[in-house]
């Protein structure tokens, strides 16, 4: 194979050229964090506009526009328990001008399951802040017997496998909830898997088609004000602000803690200041007495954590997963 | 405070110039939304949201209530005239629609679906206001098991649709099923026939399937003699006597049926208007015209989804759970404004209640009022020459593929169906089965997994629930009833349900 001088010459100037052009970059990306965002930013949701997870995005976003001066676009990116959005924004330049809401379990499960095939990991994401922590809880008729935590353990020990319990899919919160208790105490809960979401599972429920209701605090807490459901008991570390009579799986001496969570991530390899100074931005918005009374009139339970804290919080629930994955996956 | 009262004072707040104009920019803004397919009334909504925080809530909700029913209505207007099915709902509606507008009949097609939007709307909201209670209880009743059966109804009115040749027919009824077999199955989360691409873990939406098969198959399987839909004259704006005669029955049935399914949470109103068409398939006196611009064809399908859509306002005020994706959205709008949707609204709030259920007749209203006389302006779209409109029908489905979840890969599908398409019109496969078992397939599945996590793996759940059984019998009875009906009249040499 020949090649012409002139080709040779082109490959050489490219190659050398390669270098410079990355330095010169580099150069422009530290200089540009001074004066961050100079740009759009666009925030990525992975579910449809209208849902909780978009509805605390879009509140977060308008109040961050303010706060830095910036405008920010909310783009849905709707599927796949958000595996789209997140494919999308772990693929982008980690510029500061790309970022996700990030929920849990969505972030952790698509990782685990390896039949997704997903292209990102843990290490693909930057986290940024943590805006909302929705503790699982577990809801049964007002007129059931069991009242207490214990009773529900008990009540499913003395049939095994036959209490069933809704969950808003395979994988789901409320499914990796009951592998917990499953191994924490023995009792033996069969899934009832609604992917259709919460409004169908709750619906079934009401129409006496499964004996408990799985579901989020803030979910559960209009249905227990109208009387249509007793919440037994809530798996969080502390009671819950939305229902503030009812017990902790803990407090029976369960060590059963599982959420659903909401928070915000950059790609891996963004700068640390501009992961800072919007994880910082963040923080200040969420102190802002009006903006936390918006969340909470929207059910949305705020709990915020730097991008350091979420990262380790990250790490931590990834763990716990992981760990019950394998039982999630003999559920079914 | 009695019903009436209350509601008469409702109409008095919702009757106020203000909530009138925003009653009127919802029903507009919906209507827009609606015709733009892909882009439904539900992001709409969501997006407003955040700008209504600052109105009056009652003036707020109003509007966005009028944008969620408005855009049921907007749909149609593409589906008739173009043959482009802005939301699935009206998917159905293309096949007569667009026969109709091709004998230049689209004005009285449009009026009509207007007037049944009206009449169907109307009746799911007396249901609300006059037995909101029981009603959410009956749909309560209709569990995974009951709903399984319920949709077994519709499979047997398949029957109905398979047309002329029974072999093309069921070809089609199972492409449809196969389309709706992708994705991630619900109950082992593995993924199924999705290349390895996380955008068919979901499955396939509808929304580009609908708009290739329909849209870009009809451009396509004419582009050798482009068909010369021409413009009405205003007089064949109106529907005549025989026009009217004829829809009245099929309104009629369609409200029923729209406000019964529209109580049940999750269910999507394409499947209202889904059975509705079928329905009339089977018991309309001119059941042999449909698909060939019967007008009981439009008016079945377009009063249903209408009847739906409003019918799913009784789940969110007795029971407080969304039925729908657009109601979820509406209810945000609630929560937002410091009120919790639910049975104890009507006594902490009867005021608000009230009035909006009163803008629910006034807005149904003004979208008669608003669509009749527009419909002289939308069918002047007609009389752009075909040469120019095809390129804009091309541009507008693209963008329209586009957004259904802002992804490139749904334009593919939709060039790749637009082809499928073409192939079914050069080789007469009808399109009503494929479009019923793509939209009740994963209805079918989800409920029938529910059911046998219900009952640990038996079968006889669908027996033993009395509702579900009488779904099941009639099921089985329309389908007896079917093959010996065609048996006879093939005896007889007479042409068998015609085709569609």
């Amino acid at each position: 194979m020949t090649r012409s001088p002139r080709a040779l010459t082109l490959a050489v100037i490219g190659l050398v050229g390669l270098p410079l052009a990355a330095c010169a970059q580099q150069n422009s990306t530290s200089a540009e964090t001074g004066d961050y965002p100079s740009k759009p930013i666009e925030l990525v949701v992975g579910y449809d506009a209208g849902g909780p997870t978009d509805a605390g995005a879009r509140l977060v976003a308008t109040a961050l526009e303010e706060k830095l001066n910036a405008t920010i676009t909310v783009v849905n990116k709707p599927g796949a328990n958000s595996q789209i959005a997140y494919t999308y924004m772990t693929n982008a330049e980690p510029d500061g001008y790309t970022m996700a809401a990030t929920t849990f379990p969505s972030a952790i499960m698509t990782v685990l399951d390896e039949s997704r095939n997903a292209s990102y990991d843990r290490d693909s994401f930057a986290p940024v802040a943590l805006q909302v922590v929705d503790p699982t809880a577990v809801a049964v008729a007002p007129d059931s017997d069991i009242k207490t935590p214990e009773e529900l353990v008990n009540a499913a020990k003395a049939e095994p496998g036959q209490l069933t319990a809704t969950t808003t899919g395979v994988a789901s919160n409320e499914h990796f909830a009951l592998a917990k208790l499953q191994e924490e105490t023995g009792a033996e809960i069969a899934p009832v898997h609604f992917a259709d979401g919460a409004s169908a599972a709750t619906t079934a429920f009401l129409g006496g088609n499964t004996d408990l209701l799985m579901a989020n605090v803030s979910d559960l807490k209009p249905l227990e004000e109208s009387g249509k459901i007793r919440v037994v008991g809530v798996m969080d570390a502390e009671r819950s602000s939305f229902l503030p009579d009812v017990p902790t799986f803990e407090e029976a001496g369960y060590d059963v803690e599982i959420a659903s969570s909401r928070g915000f991530a950059f790609p891996a390899g963004t700068s640390e200041e501009i992961v800072d100074k919007v994880s910082t931005a963040i923080g200040e918005v969420m102190e802002d007495p009006d903006f936390e009374k918006q969340m909470t009139q929207l059910g949305l339970a705020a709990s915020y954590m730097n991008a350091e804290d979420y990262s380790a919080y990250w790490d931590e629930t990834e763990q716990l997963f992981s760990d019950l994955y394998p039982l999630v996956q003999e559920n079914n | 405070m009695d019903t009436f009262t209350a509601l008469a004072e409702g109409f008095g707040a919702a009757l106020s110039p203000q909530n009138l104009l925003f009653a009127l920019i919802g029903c507009l803004l919906g209507t827009i939304l609606g015709i733009l397919p892909g882009i439904g009334s539900t992001a709409g909504m969501a997006i407003l949201i955040p700008l209504t925080l600052a109105m009056d809530p009652t003036s707020a909700i109003i509007m966005l209530a009028a944008i969620f029913y408005g855009g049921a209505y907007g749909g149609t207007i593409t589906s008739v005239l173009l043959n482009i099915p802005g939301e699935g709902e009206s998917a159905i509606t293309c096949i007569d629609g667009y026969q109709m507008t091709l004998r230049g009949r689209a004005g009285v097609a449009l009026t009509t679906a207007g007037v049944g939007s009206f009449i169907g709307g109307t009746i799911a909201t007396l249901a609300l206001v006059v037995a909101a209670q029981p009603l959410a209880e009956l749909g309560l009743r209709i569990g995974p098991p009951e709903f399984f059966s319920l949709v077994m109804i519709g499979l047997a009115l398949l029957v109905g649709l398979v047309g002329r040749s029974v072999l093309k027919g069921l070809i089609s009824a199972c492409l449809g099923l196969l389309i709706a077999m992708v994705g991630i199955d619900p109950v082992m989360g593995l993924p199924r026939f999705t290349f390895g691409l996380p955008h068919f873990f979901d499955g396939i939406s509808y929304v580009p399937v609908l708009v290739g098969i329909f849209g870009l198959g009809e451009m396509l399987a004419t582009s050798g003699a482009a068909p010369r839909p021409k413009a009405p004259t205003l007089r064949e704006l109106l529907p005549n006597r025989t026009d009217v005669r004829r829809s009245a029955p099929a309104i009629g049935r369609a409200s029923g049926i729209g406000t019964v399914i529209g109580l049940i949470p999750g269910v999507s109103s394409a499947i209202s208007s889904l059975l509705a068409y079928s329905t009339e398939k089977k018991v309309s006196r001119h059941r042999d015209e449909l698909g060939q611009g019967a007008i009981e064809g439009v008016a079945a399908p377009e009063t249903a989804n209408n009847a739906h859509s409003n019918a799913a306002f009784i789940p969110l005020f007795t029971l407080g759970i969304p039925a729908s994706p657009a109601i979820a959205v509406l209810m945000g709008a609630f929560l937002q404004n410091g009120l919790t949707p639910g049975p104890q609204l009507f006594s902490s709030e009867p005021e608000l209640v009230w009035t909006i259920i009163a803008s629910l007749f006034v807005g149904n209203l003004l979208l008669l009022l608003l669509n009749v006389p527009l419909v002289g302006l939308w069918t002047r779209i007609l009389a752009i020459p075909y040469s120019v409109l095809r390129a804009v029908i091309f541009a507008f489905i693209v963008i329209g593929s586009y957004a259904v979840s802002n992804s490139v890969i749904d334009i593919y599908v939709m060039v790749f169906f637009g082809l499928v398409g073409f192939v079914f019109r050069q080789v007469g496969l009808p399109l009503a089965p494929l479009v019923l078992t793509l939209i009740l397939g994963p209805f079918i599945e989800g409920a029938l997994r529910e059911s046998l996590q219900i009952s640990q793996g038996s079968f006889a759940i669908f027996i033993d629930r009395p509702l579900s059984l009488v779904f099941l019998l009639v099921a089985v009875l329309i389908l007896a009833a079917s093959l010996f009906g065609s048996g006879l009249k093939r005896k007889a040499g007479l042409p068998t349900d015609a085709e569609v």
